[in-house]
Parts: C-alpha cells; sequence; structure tokens
C-alpha cells in the first residue's frame, strides 16, 4: 500500500510555491483555545502557534502532492509581528536543502506567512524526513 | 488582567516548572485536523496506520506543541507576556492516543531588547509522556513586559 506523495527523489531545491490563503476567523481562535487551554492576551489577539498550525494545512491546497513525511524533525521559528482575527495569511515555501539517508531523507523547508498586506508575518526553517519513492511513508 | 501577572524583573533565571498531564484523545487529532487542514494519514488513517511503523495513528506534532503552550499557563504563574518571538524545536517521539504528555520548563536565559519596557525571556521546554519519555524538546523566546 503506498500513498501519493512528493518523494524525497521528486522534490527540487529552491523551487518556490504559494498556497492558497486562509482568513483567521474568531472561530478558529475559540476552538485552538478550547483545544489547548492557551489564554489570549486580549480578544482579537491570534495566538501565534494557532497561525503556525494553520499554516501546515495550507500545503495540502496545493496542485502538487505533498510531501511523503516520515517524521517531523524540527524547527527553527520566527514570530516577525502579530496576526489579527480578520487578517488573510498564505504561505511561501523553498526547500534549502535535501540529504539523503539510508532510509529517506532530510529536507529542510524554508517557510514564510504572509498576509493580506504583503507583510511577512511569521518564518523560519521546517525539517522533516521525507521517504524515497519505494518506501511506505510511516 | 491579574494582579498575579509577573513582569520581566519578576522571574528568577533558572526557576523550574512541572505542568499537570494531560492524555492526548483521538477528539484532540480530529479537532486538529479540522483546524489545521492537516489531514496527513499519519493522523488520520487508522487502517493505513496499522501497517506503519507506529501501529497506530500518531498525534501531529504541532497538537503537542499546542498543548504544551498551554500546559505552562496552568504550570508557571502567569507573565506579562506582550508575545512569542519564536522557537527552535525537535519532535523526537511520537505521541499516540491515550498517550499522556506533561511539561518540564525552566527560566533559561533572560536578556533586555532594544525598546526599554520589555525583554526577552528564554525558556528550555521538555514534553515528557507517562513513561517520562521525552517526545518532544526545545526553546521558546517569550517576550515579556518590564515593571517601571
Amino acid at each position: 500500500m503506498n500513498v501519493k506523495g512528493t518523494y524525497f527523489e521528486d522534490i527540487e531545491v529552491d523551487k518556490i510555491r504559494e498556497t492558497p490563503a486562509i482568513t483567521v476567523t474568531e472561530t478558529h481562535v475559540s476552538l485552538y483555545l478550547g483545544l489547548t487551554r492557551e489564554p489570549a492576551a486580549a480578544p482579537a489577539d491570534v495566538p501565534a502557534f494557532l497561525v503556525l498550525c494553520m499554516s501546515i494545512g495550507l500545503g495540502w491546497r496545493v496542485k502538487e502532492p505533498p510531501l511523503a513525511v516520515l517524521a517531523f524533525v524540527g524547527l527553527d521559528w520566527h514570530i516577525v509581528r502579530e496576526v489579527r482575527v480578520g487578517d488573510t495569511v498564505h504561505g511561501r515555501s523553498r526547500i534549502l536543502s535535501k540529504r539523503p539517508r539510508r532510509d529517506g531523507g532530510f529536507v529542510v523547508d524554508e517557510r514564510s506567512l504572509i498576509d493580506q498586506h504583503g507583510e511577512v508575518v511569521q518564518q523560519g526553517k521546517f525539517t522533516f524526513l521525507v521517504a524515497k519513492r519505494k518506501e511506505v511513508p510511516a | 488582567m491579574s494582579e498575579q501577572r509577573r513582569y520581566f524583573q519578576e522571574i528568577p533565571l533558572g526557576e523550574e516548572y512541572e505542568s499537570p498531564g494531560r492524555t492526548v484523545t483521538e477528539s484532540d487529532l480530529v479537532i486538529f485536523s479540522g483546524l489545521s487542514g492537516d489531514y496527513n494519514v499519519l493522523h488520520t488513517d487508522a487502517e493505513f496506520m496499522k501497517q506503519s511503523i507506529f501501529g497506530e495513528r500518531i498525534a501531529h506534532g504541532l497538537l503537542c506543541l499546542a498543548i504544551q503552550s498551554g500546559l505552562f499557563n496552568r504550570a508557571a504563574t502567569e507573565y506579562a507576556t506582550l508575545g512569542l518571538a519564536g522557537l527552535r524545536w525537535k519532535f523526537k517521539a511520537p505521541v499516540k492516543i491515550g498517550d499522556t504528555i506533561r511539561l518540564r520548563a525552566k527560566v533559561a536565559a533572560k536578556k533586555d531588547l532594544d525598546k526599554p519596557d520589555r525583554g526577552l525571556v528564554t525558556i528550555e521546554r521538555t514534553i515528557v509522556n507517562q513513561r517520562d519519555e521525552v517526545v518532544q524538546q526545545g526553546e521558546t523566546d517569550l517576550i515579556v513586559e518590564k515593571r517601571r
């Protein structure tokens, strides 16, 4: 059994991908606060981690099949500016490097989250272990 | 805001915290998939995951990162936090449905920022499961208001 995905061999270093956008709503904030019990400083504030979490799903709305991720290895992330309820963010991502291992390979993905004014709100690097074509993800 | 919020000067370097436990449930995974839009088979396809090295669905890494943020607030007296500046984070081991996670945290560094009304507090964080195995680990940088 295998899943359609972008495998380690298929990943193009330096290729830039843009995702569709999503508007951050009060509903997102309420669901997130219920799930995490993380208090918001003010009602219109959007917790930074919520924006990060929502950005992950944006990658699933592009035409290319998602990365065949075996494991999410780590993340180095910067919050540049605050996001408010009603803001609309999208992602831009670029593969910085890929390093093969016997099983799969490490991929560093540089990502920026951009608001409706074109301003970067959060950015950083994700490291994934991605499957090679013959391997079953996970 | 409660009077118990602590300002930058009132947070001692080296102070340690341990949170209550929190059991990660199937509902958490389902809600998080809907909220994040991340429907990766790792988190959503029980049959597929039976054949994987994990043997069952695993929690989203970012779900546990978000949960620990709430656990921190239950463990430490509230800071006068203005925002999060960034984090460096490693996902070390999977969290499965039914696992109970806890946060251990420590004030690792404090430094002044350019703006005189705020400082940066770096918190070392380790998420452990019910067997005391480290599942996630990293550091977060919080911007905290100074008492004038």
